[in-house]
């Protein structure tokens, strides 16, 4: 009778250390893609493409982009670059997708876990 | 007997707790691996010749090759651009004629070259027109005729001569390398990661891919081409494996502008005509050994369309292929690579 009991904590305790495993996997696990913003070379944040949220990104000589991040879509909104040509080139939700401001030196670029099994874009 | 039970328990747990450490130590060496195939990757980004660039090396020396690298973008960067003060083409522009050194002689003297073979169709004195179209500074506009027609009478690259490092424009108002200086700066830096003994390499400038050797798992490198109408979309034109070679694509999509007449204006201008090229192309992409052929004819291949440009590879495929795709949508591939090419979409082959 005693053994029997032993047993079923023995197995609830396998069960929970499953479990915890299991649930620590899936909360580390990067499923979608991600925003990732880099200045000058350097990535400075990533964002999940999933969360919709709005940032001031800071570029070099204090160049300021406006972020938007909303319904899995990413875009710069406003930007103190005189071209504005990033506020042009429009929203990006697929991998390898990049937002680019030369003066600010800012790209805004989606990147994901697997994209398509492609090492280099060709193009602009 | 609650005795043996409770041994027998002990004995459950250890042999579980041996499986999870087992598991734990798979998982562990597995992750480590993996780590241990990217550490030996060094990457850069580079602002530079009005685009962006990403270096990308691989091996021992990696770390050392993508700095080596930076530097040597920004010191042609600075030789070619039209706009630097310490560079050799702002000088021979305005004065007309100078020396401009060795290394910018020979980049011109190739330029004529293939000016030459393509007749005409690569050409690095169509500033003038450039400018007009404000391509150069962002303010497009459609010229007036006029100005079109003479400023023509200062095209051509046959003006030019070069004698030593001394350069002449003739009767030409200026020269721009913007058209190969790219496809240069590659070669460039292939030949640099060679001597630091790499032999897994892959530059992108602005786009333009060239890649030294293989991946560093042994495999081709896989370049997306993008696709002219689905730009952003994550939709390729297909992917092309190459190992050793640079894939270089000029499109109308790359830098146009459109006017209050919804009349769409593109930045690949023939030098004949002073208008944009319009020849039913979308895009041409050259898959060569050369960076610099590769930049200079995805222009000149774009300029001749389809035929012009089929005709010219079938007298040199030795030299490169190319993948083209129609304003209608279709995608025509030279033979040399067709095997090295997946695409979603119908593909026809053009044969020597």
């Amino acid at each position: 009778m005693k053994a029997h009991l032993r047993d079923i904590i023995l197995i609830a305790a396998i069960l929970l250390i499953g479990g915890i495993i299991a649930l620590v996997l899936l909360l580390t696990r990067k499923t979608g893609a991600f925003v990732e913003v880099r200045v000058d070379g350097k990535t400075v944040a990533s964002y999940p493409l999933s969360e919709d949220a709005e940032y001031d990104i800071a570029g070099v000589n204090g160049g300021v982009n406006h972020l938007i991040i909303r319904g899995g879509e990413a875009w710069v909104e406003s930007a103190s670059c005189p071209d504005g040509l990033c506020v042009n080139m429009g929203h990006i939700r697929h991998a390898g997708a990049s937002v680019i401001c030369l003066p600010n030196k800012v790209i805004v670029e989606i990147v994901a876990p697997d994209s398509g099994g492609v090492d280099v874009v060709v193009g602009q | 007997m609650q005795k043996a039970s409770k041994r027998a328990f002990i004995r459950k747990v250890k042999r579980i707790t041996a499986l999870f450490a087992a598991l734990a130590f798979v998982f562990a060496a597995m992750s480590c691996a993996h780590q241990n195939d990217r550490s030996a990757q060094a990457t850069r980004e580079v602002f530079a010749m009005d685009t962006y660039m990403n270096v990308a090396c691989y091996g021992k020396n990696a770390e050392k090759a993508a700095d080596a690298a930076v530097s040597e973008i920004k010191r042609i960067d600075a030789l070619l651009s039209i706009t630097s003060e310490s560079g050799s083409i702002r000088n021979l522009n305005e004065k007309g004629s100078s020396n401009v050194g060795a290394e910018t002689a020979g980049i011109i003297e190739r330029a004529l070259d293939i000016h030459n073979k393509t007749g005409g169709a690569f050409d690095i004195t169509v500033l003038p027109l450039m400018e007009l179209w404000g391509f150069t500074s962002g303010e497009y506009r459609v010229p007036e005729e006029s100005e079109l027609k003479a400023a023509l009478d200062g095209i051509g690259s046959e003006k030019l001569s070069v004698s030593g490092d001394e350069v002449s424009l003739g009767g030409a108002l200026g020269i721009d390398l913007g058209g190969i200086a790219k496809g240069y700066t590659s070669d460039r830096l292939i030949e640099l990661f060679k001597e630091k003994g790499l032999t897994s390499a892959c530059v992108s400038l602005g786009g333009n891919v060239q890649c030294l050797g293989t991946r560093s798992d042994g495999g081709a490198w896989r370049c997306g081409i993008v696709h002219p109408f689905h730009k952003d979309s994550g939709v390729y034109l297909g992917v092309i494996a190459v190992i050793d070679k640079a894939v270089i694509t000029s499109g109308a999509y790359e830098r146009n502008f459109t006017d209050e007449n919804g009349v769409r204006y593109h930045h690949i201008i023939d030098p004949k005509t002073g208008y944009p090229a319009e020849t039913g192309l979308a895009s041409v992409t050259i898959v060569s050994e050369s960076g610099i052929l590769a930049d200079a004819l995805s222009t000149a291949c774009y300029i001749m369309g389809l035929d012009g440009a089929s005709a010219y590879w079938r007298n040199s495929a030795e030299q490169f292929d190319m993948i083209l795709m129609t304003n209608d949508g279709r995608v025509y591939i030279t033979d040399g690579i067709a095997d090295s090419f997946t695409s979603d979409f119908e593909v026809r082959i053009i044969n020597r």
